[in-house]
């Protein structure tokens, strides 16, 4: 099986026609539910909050198919072989979008926002690292929460702890700070300006 | 017989006719006798050999199959009824009909990959994958007496021949020549042009045209256009050696 870093690719992705936007309902519809799969799984994994449209992203191309029709056919190959077009990932991101899964950044669809949770998971996910960690009424700095290496609470919680501060770590900094003002919003924080940006802190009241 | 006047005349050709028929019942039950007591014979004989030889029917594929033909030889179905002595014996229709779940089960998940037909080769391996524990070995040959069984209930489920390679179709899509030969060109790299079908059957672009529009909308084909020559590609996952790699479960999860 491919793996891309530790990460192991579904097979389809070394079928050549998954990279090409497919006419038929059906089958388009296959094709967009498996891809939406694995922009959020890959992400997820590698952390990768940004997708940037018109740069390189290791899941819009795939070598591999490049690399046996060279072999067999021993000529230079299109560029698109075994790439997505720009209509292709537009439309993959677009599906997730829909669901809430995704975000455009800008006017121009160059860059999207990837919320493998969606703003409200997100939300109760910290509304439950704070339950579970005694935070209730603490203070902690929005870089605290990003740095991921938190580690109150006991030992029986320590480890539902871990994983929550695991997807917590490296999160995007305006992910955090949205999710944290749809928080505010239901009372449930308060965030404080610090002199710098590095010390703004939030408050939890739940 | 000269009929004799009276009622000792009447009488005595009643007797005679009940005499007749005494005869003509014992010879009809000597015969059924002797025919009831052959087929015992017959079946316990068989009986005695499938018990003997039961473990073998089972575990074996290569004896499964012969046992079958020499079933199929005397006009024995063991697979026709699951309450016949075969399947208390061997519970070899369990076997099969657990087969056949498997078999519909797998066909159905990977349908919307490959449009509902699938390699032969692949469904057994995939099949051998699911029965890791029964530790069972399964052949193309069950797969396909399973297959059998189940076209009693009408599903469609059937296996057609494309060149060397067997398919085994889950959707009622009727295939005509054309589609089979298509599939057949197709088996050699998992994708035909039209060009190539032009080339490779004497056909006119607009019958390519049409019979590769017609799997396409079926699901059977998906294209690839990321080739400079602006060639499109027509790709079968049902014969792209791609999914039918040992260890593949690219498509398990969905």
């Amino acid at each position: 099986m491919q793996r891309l870093g530790n990460f192991k690719l579904p097979q389809f992705f070394n079928f050549p026609p998954f990279f090409t936007l497919q006419p038929v309902k059906e089958t388009r519809e296959k094709q967009v539910q498996v891809w939406k799969q694995l922009l959020l799984d890959y992400c997820r994994s590698q952390k990768i909050f940004v997708i940037g449209l018109e740069e390189d992203f290791p899941l819009f191309s795939n070598p591999v198919i490049e690399n046996f029709e060279k072999y067999f056919n021993e000529k230079l190959c299109d560029g698109l072989l075994g790439s997505l077009s720009h209509e292709a990932r537009e439309v993959f991101l677009s599906a997730l979008i829909s669901e809430g899964h995704a975000e455009w950044m800008d006017k121009d669809h160059r860059k999207c926002l990837m919320l493998w949770f969606r703003l409200q998971e997100w939300a109760d996910y910290i509304l439950n690292f704070v339950k579970d960690n005694g935070l209730q009424d603490g203070v902690m700095t929005i870089e605290e929460m990003r740095s991921g290496t938190e580690t109150h609470g006991t030992a029986d919680t320590l480890h539902a702890t871990f994983s929550i501060i695991q997807e917590l770590a490296g999160i995007d900094r305006g992910l955090l700070l949205r999710v944290l003002r749809l928080l505010e919003q239901k009372g449930k924080a308060t965030i404080f300006k610090g002199t710098s940006a590095d010390d703004d802190g939030v408050k939890f009241s739940v | 017989m000269r009929r004799r006047p009276g009622i000792a005349g009447l009488k005595s050709a009643a007797a005679a006719r009940d005499q007749y028929r005494l005869v003509g019942e014992n010879v009809a039950r000597i015969r059924a006798d002797v025919m009831k007591e052959q087929l015992e014979t017959f079946r316990t004989q068989l009986e005695d050999f499938a018990r003997k030889h039961k473990n073998d029917i089972r575990k074996n594929p290569t004896f499964r199959s012969q046992f079958h033909e020499m079933c199929a030889k005397v006009g024995v179905d063991p697979l026709a009824s699951n309450k016949g002595f075969w399947a208390e014996l061997l519970g070899i229709g369990d076997f099969y009909y657990e087969l056949g779940v498997q078999i519909v089960d797998i066909c159905l998940s990977t349908r919307s990959h490959n449009g509902g037909l699938i390699n032969l080769q692949e469904l057994c391996s995939l099949l051998c994958q699911r029965r890791k524990v029964a530790r069972e070995a399964v052949t193309e040959d069950d797969c396909l007496r399973a297959i059998s069984k189940l076209k009693v209930l009408g599903s469609g489920f059937e296996v057609i021949s494309v060149g060397k390679k067997k398919l085994v179709r889950s959707v009622p899509t009727e295939l005509n020549k054309d589609h089979n030969e298509i599939l057949e060109v197709a088996q050699a790299q998992g994708y035909v042009t039209i060009e190539e079908l032009e080339k490779r059957l004497s056909w006119s672009s607009g019958r390519a045209i049409d019979a590769l529009e017609t799997l396409l909308k079926e699901g059977l084909a998906m294209i690839d256009d990321g080739h400079r020559d602006g060639k499109r590609r027509y790709w079968f996952p049902c014969v792209a050696s791609i999914f039918s790699a040992p260890g593949s479960d690219g498509f398990r999860s969905l």
